[in-house]
């Protein structure tokens, strides 16, 4: 330690976890560092506009502070629509929609999904595309009336082998 | 004559058939032969892209190499799946590792993903396959006195990086398209928003807000109409002037690029699935 560290201690402004370290080694994460906490993001985004609740600056904040199982807990990070207009305005290039993207990756590995995506998630992985239950009959006429095949042929077969590969045990994990 | 594999993605077919058919008909009419890929899968956007990057870019992954077995580039109609596609699509191209744990799993069924093909949105068929000046000679029955408000959608145009669709802060590709054939651009707050559709699984009410924000800015500039490049935005911002929120104001029809440009380039309403549209758009289709 300097001279100067010793008569004057330095601030200290350490995060309480290693979480944004954590984030920056995760695939969408890396640029978390970047953040300079402007609030250009909350400033642009439609969500913030519309509810108190989420404000982007905070939920990155939050992450920069360490705060790890508040963030994983919280629904938060889900309610990025990930429209991107945040990313389009940020002078440090910091991409809010795929670090949010890396947190609930994490988030969804230690079983916090909202229920909402994990039914979606594992009836895409059952039927192989997103609308087989709403695919009636009343549809098909429209198709047919319109000239277009009504065999979807959708493919079920890949996504049983994506679920068998990487969601063992369903889609928690 | 240019040939694409058209990549439905899920909605499309079920929710707004009628944008799948004007898409194949004004295609064809402009010189662009489409053929549907069959036996494809989700592209995983927004739900397995949020819990798992390898299987998000397995499932892209598969359409992509299904289109290589074409040789064919793709054409998507829908922004999550243009925008997913896209980003597996350079995620694959700048990742070895995840290219080859991909293909493993390809493997299985005699698919491989070698990065041959390009992914195109519909508005860069429009621009670059067909060009302003080849759609301007194919108008046969120009509109008049209309005033049409674009949106864009935000998975069509951002990241502008990777997408490389249109001009991210200030698109134009619709605006051209709508000028081009007779109609009337018109400028309004918040172009490049969000319809808020994203939203409606985690939050309806604050979702459907965002879709009314929008709508409320387009009257403002007294638009006759809406015209669109993304099944959800389409859906969206007819859904939302619906129900005990919107209120009794009058309703803005909303219409998809293709069922707006076929009409100008003598196409039935009929062949457009003109009748199937939420909100009538005949009386600007009528406009001449």
């Amino acid at each position: 330690m300097t001279e100067q560290a010793k008569s004057d201690p330095p601030i200290n402004h350490a995060p309480s976890s290693s979480f944004a370290k954590e984030i920056e080694q995760e695939p969408g994460g890396e640029g978390i560092m970047k953040c300079i906490q402007c609030g250009m993001c909350t400033a642009s985004c439609m969500v913030a506009s519309m509810t108190e609740r989420y404000r982007p600056r905070k939920l990155i904040q939050k992450i920069l502070l360490g705060k790890r199982e508040e963030v994983l807990n919280s629904e938060l990070p889900w309610l990025c629509m990930t429209c991107r207009l945040c990313e389009e305005r940020c002078q440090e290039d910091v991409d809010l929609s795929e670090i949010f993207t890396a947190v609930r990756e994490i988030a969804a590995r230690e079983g916090h999904i909202p229920p909402v995506f994990q039914n979606t998630i594992e009836k895409v992985l059952e039927d192989g595309w997103l609308l087989n239950d709403a695919y009636t009959d009343f549809e098909e006429d429209d198709r047919s009336d319109l000239g277009l095949d009504t065999d979807l042929g959708w493919n079920n077969e890949f996504v049983k082998k994506v679920k068998k590969r990487y969601f063992k045990g369903g889609a928690k994990k | 004559m240019k040939e694409y594999a058209l990549y439905t993605g899920c909605t499309t077919p079920v929710r707004l058939p009628a944008y799948e058919r004007a898409v194949e008909v004004v295609l064809e009419k402009l010189g662009v032969r489409l053929t549907t890929m069959k036996d494809a899968n989700c592209c995983g956007a927004q739900y397995v892209e949020s819990v798992n990057h390898v299987a998000f870019a397995a499932m892209s992954g598969r359409i992509l190499a299904i289109a290589e077995s074409m040789d064919m580039d793709i054409l998507a109609i829908c922004g999550a799946c243009s925008g997913s596609l896209k980003h597996v699509k350079h995620d694959l191209d700048h990742n070895e590792e995840l290219r080859n744990e991909v293909n493993a799993i390809l493997e299985e069924e005699g698919l491989k993903y070698t990065g041959t093909v390009e992914v195109k949105h519909l508005l860069q068929i429009f621009r670059e396959d067909i060009g302003y000046d080849a759609i301007k000679s194919a108008i046969v029955n120009p509109y008049k006195d209309i005033r049409l408000a674009a949106h864009y959608g935000c998975h069509v145009t951002r990241p502008e990086e990777i997408v490389q669709v249109d001009d991210a802060e200030n698109p134009t590709i619709i605006d051209r398209i709508v000028e081009a054939a007779g109609g009337i651009p018109v400028d309004y707050t918040g172009k490049t928003r969000c319809c808020g559709g994203p939203l409606l699984a985690m939050d309806e009410e604050v979702g459907n807000a965002i879709g009314r924000d929008k709508i409320d800015n387009i009257r403002k500039e007294n638009a006759d109409g809406i015209v669109t490049a993304c099944v959800f935005c389409d859906i969206q911002l007819t859904q939302v002037q619906f129900g005990d929120e919107a209120g009794d104001k009058p309703k803005i029809p909303v219409i998809t690029l293709p069922q707006f440009l076929g009409p100008a380039l003598g196409i039935d309403f009929d062949s457009l699935g003109i009748h199937l549209n939420k909100i009538s758009p005949t009386p600007i289709l009528e406009s001449h």
